[in-house]
């Protein structure tokens, strides 16, 4: 099925324009549908992060979580210290920038000495790490109660909506630009032979670098948000699994190393765990599991390609755990 | 005794993703005889041999085996109707013991309990393996592991038997034996199809031969007419190793 | 935590350890037989063995049949459990890459712990033998008596895959497969089979280990992530590709766990097991008995 560009760019704008104007037309705090539209919104940002990462860039992370939890904790931490306040742009930045600083310092060491699945494993510690180190991070991190912010300050939802849609924009945007520059050229290069792409002259390690702080730079921004939302942290639930997890499913089921795939992917996903939590509660998390083996089982390469017809060979290349780098 | 070819390939076309390895070959491979499939890197042997084991799928054409059609079967099906294939770089199971690679060329079912028999054959037959039997296969040297790849296709009984480039990389003292150990094999009885990029030593077991050139097939001949014909040394100047 | 801890007491510390390794070693020896087939982290062998936890609950309060005769019902029940969901799952995925077969592997999770929160809810569960206080007293360490049974189920079911592994013709075939998928096919060998039989090993593996738990830890039915995590680890300590290995890289966690534990705090315990996990990945991928593997 091809799509021209006219008419998918005309989709795109409607689609914006709605956004933009739904939660001035309802009355945002009844209204499920704002809620969804920004946990969604989220989860776009979460899974392009991802997907930026590796389905772009083939370095398959599982370590989204930590850059998430460390997110919300700056946020939380700074609002407490006076230095940013409610949904301060500054507290977002600053969770953002100490997510991609620590992907930096952390990134260093993983991607020079670690190939795909032994990266992937690394980035799986990581997130455990963080998590302990929170719990036992005495009055700082509050330990294992957690960090309360002062909640005083929420008026309405249309905020959070507003802002995850503008994070959300955002970060399509640069993922856009930056996939159809050189630098997105080679970051595939990356991932299709990373051998063949370091003796072309690529800076592999700069490049891989990059990949991984941008996506973490992103998460991080999510946590801050996050933090906001809940106005209680705990280190479980923000540093949980889920965090890493979810995205990952719907850019998989969206279609990896796709521009679309991953936004497709989050409505798809986050649309059918909303549904089966309000149609049936106590079943939904089967119904969930049960969904995502089905799609697993007819679309083993993503909605997109079922959509497209185009196979996403690249999937080859993501054996997240081949630990034998096998030739077939 | 049947008459006609052993293995017929008519009109084979193979594609990998979207290159075409292998355009419109036709040839056949008589009973008990040694086949040559020569040519140069990528002129699309190894592909051809894939295609017929069940590697790869070719996109258009036949492949025939004593009148059975192997289009479409998975490799350990091919293996079960009594071709066996030694890849490229022969791909021997390093970790395992020679005498566990040895064991599991006759794991077919129909080849099982004649393992006792198969395996005296075998170790007679490449002496050197029988010296190394507990050794795992991948401290071998290039010669001997050659020799583990043969004896361990032999183990299934083969009724056909395709070798890709087993020459390579070897010292020509070593690859004379291998030469040597093929014709033995051939008078016992087993049909060979052979790959090489060594021609002269390679016509001078064969019987007839066919010349692949990117894809395509050249020319073919009878071994000693290849060997006399001047197009022929022409193109195979300087392989004449 | 001040002053060195008498050597008596390090020792039992120390042999705690080793106790509560079996039991990861067991997990960690069905993951890494389903990985050298199926190249995936069968992220949900930790559910599994909660499944199997709560057979031998429901079999014990039922019946009052002993969970060590109940293992003996559980094997080949999961072996031919493990056959069914191969056959049926994770074949048709089999040809499109890992990552659905690593997402199978999280549905499944996912489905069978919901599934059993449903049917049993998601309260703790324990059961409580006759003999679950037991416990021996070998110069001056008090070993548990559950927990020694356990370690020798273990060892025996170590034994067992070793052996099969390596004495018939299907474990060297599985062997093959897992080095080589494309030399065994050439064979004869469908790797499918094999895949399928691994599988099924991998599964009844992961009974035992429920066995293990159930007369060990109170459980529920998300206990099992915890364990496939420390699975991984295990078989990361101990390289891939080896039963051994596996066996022991779980020994060496429950030791390391124990040891921090008792000298630092159990918070700790969870972080130094991943900070040694993170520092064996950058070191020494391959394990401590693994093949030499590529690294960047």
């Amino acid at each position: 099925m091809v799509v021209s560009k006219k008419a998918s760019f005309s989709v795109v704008l409607i689609l914006l324009v709605f956004f933009l104007i739904y939660p001035l037309v309802v009355d945002a705090e009844a209204s499920y549908l704002v809620y969804f539209f920004y946990l969604t919104f989220v989860y776009v940002v979460l899974a392009q992060g991802w997907n930026l990462v590796a389905g772009y860039t083939g370095q398959v992370s599982l370590g989204q979580h930590a850059f998430f939890g460390v997110g919300s904790y700056i946020t939380a931490i700074t609002w407490n210290a006076g230095w940013t306040g409610y949904l301060d742009p500054l507290g977002m930045l600053m969770s953002g920038a100490g997510a991609a600083f620590l992907a930096i310092i952390v990134g260093i060491p993983l991607l020079a000495k670690l190939r795909g699945d032994y990266f992937a494993l690394g980035t799986l510690g990581l997130g455990e790490i963080l998590r302990v180190v929170c719990i036992n991070g005495g009055s700082l991190t509050g330990g294992a109660l957690g960090i309360g912010i002062d909640s005083s300050g929420y008026q309405s939802m249309r905020p959070y909506y507003f802002i995850a849609l503008l994070v959300a924009v955002m970060t399509l945007l640069f993922l856009w630009l930056v996939m159809r520059s050189n630098l997105g050229l080679a970051l595939m290069a990356i991932r299709e032979d990373e051998t063949a792409a370091a003796a072309n002259g690529i800076a592999t390690l700069k490049y891989k670098i990059f990949a991984f702080a941008a996506g973490a730079f992103v998460t991080g921004l999510c946590g801050s948000l996050n933090a906001y939302y809940i106005f209680h942290l705990h280190p479980a639930g923000v540093f949980s699994l889920n965090w890493a997890i979810t995205p990952i499913l719907m850019t998989i089921l969206g279609g990896a190393g796709t521009f679309w795939g991953p936004i497709l992917g989050a409505f798809v996903l986050a649309g059918v765990f909303e549904l089966a939590n309000i149609w049936m509660p106590e079943l939904h998390p089967i119904f969930s599991g049960a969904f995502i083996i089905l799609v697993t089982l007819f679309m083993p390469d993503g909605i997109m390609s079922f959509i497209t017809g185009h196979k996403q060979r690249i999937l080859q290349k993501l054996s997240p755990f081949n630990w034998l780098v096998r030739k077939t | 005794m049947l008459a006609g070819p052993l293995l017929e390939i008519e009109n084979v076309n193979v594609f990998y993703g979207d290159a075409q390895a292998v355009w419109d070959v036709s040839f056949h491979v008589d009973r008990q005889k040694i086949t040559a499939l020569l040519g140069a890197n990528g002129a699309g042997k190894s592909t051809l041999l894939n295609a017929i084991s069940g590697v790869a799928h070719p996109s258009r054409g036949k492949i025939l085996f004593a009148g059975n059609s192997l289009v479409k079967l998975r490799p350990e099906k091919v293996a079960a109707m009594g071709i066996s294939h030694v890849p490229e770089g022969r791909r021997l199971f390093s970790r395992l013991t020679v005498l566990e690679n040895l064991e599991l060329g006759a794991y077919l079912p129909s080849t099982r309990p004649l393992m006792k028999e198969s395996l005296e054959r075998a170790l007679k037959l490449f002496p050197v393996l029988k010296e190394r039997k507990g050794q795992k296969a991948g401290s071998l040297s290039g010669g001997e592991q050659q020799m583990l790849a043969i004896a361990r296709a032999l183990m299934a009984r083969p009724i056909l038997l395709m070798l890709d480039e087993p020459s390579l990389g070897l010292a020509p003292l070593v690859v004379k034996t291998l030469f040597e150990i093929i014709r033995v094999l051939n008078r016992d009885g087993v049909t060979i199809l052979l790959v090489e990029q060594n021609v002269h030593k390679t016509l001078e077991i064969a019987d007839y031969g066919y010349v692949l050139k990117t894809g395509m097939l050249q020319m073919e001949g009878r071994a000693g007419d290849l060997l006399s014909n001047a197009d022929f040394q022409h193109a195979f100047l300087g392989m004449m190793g | 935590m001040t002053g060195f801890p008498s050597f008596a007491i390090f020792f039992q510390v120390f042999i705690n350890g080793i106790l509560l390794g079996c039991m990861y070693g067991v997990a960690a020896i069905g993951l890494s037989l389903i990985f050298g087939s199926m190249q995936i982290i069968f992220i949900a062998q930790g559910a599994v063995m909660i499944l199997a936890a709560y057979c031998i609950y429901w079999m014990f309060t039922w019946t009052s049949i002993d969970p060590f005769f109940g293992f003996l019902v559980i094997l080949p029940i999961f072996l031919a459990f493990g056959w069914v969901i191969y056959v049926g799952f994770f074949q048709r995925v089999a040809k499109a890459g890992k990552n659905p077969s690593l997402l199978l592997a999280f549905g499944l999770m996912v489905l069978l712990e919901h599934l059993m929160a449903l049917a049993w809810t998601p309260n703790t569960r324990t059961v409580s033998t006759s003999y679950a206080a037991l416990g021996l007293d070998v110069m001056g360490i008090n070993i548990s008596f559950t927990r020694l049974m356990v370690s020798f189920v273990t060892i025996i079911a170590t034994g067992a895959v070793f052996l099969f592994l390596k004495k018939t013709m299907l474990g060297k075939a599985v062997r093959g497969v897992s080095e080589d998928t494309r030399a065994a096919a050439l064979l004869g060998i469908s790797p499918s089979r094999v895949s399928a039989a691994t599988f099924a090993i991998g599964m009844a593996l992961g009974g035992v280990g429920g066995v293990a738990t159930s007369i060990t830890y109170p459980f529920d039915p998300y206990f099992g992530f915890l364990f496939s995590l420390k699975a991984l680890i295990a078989v990361a300590f101990g390289g891939l590709g080896s039963v051994e290995g596996a066996l022991l890289g779980g020994i060496i966690l429950g030791v390391l766990e124990s040891l921090s534990s008792y000298t630092i705090s159990a918070g700790w315990a969870d972080a130094i097991a991943y900070a040694a996990f993170l520092l064996i990945l950058i070191f020494r991928p391959e394990g401590l008995f693994g093949r030499s593997v590529e690294k960047a």
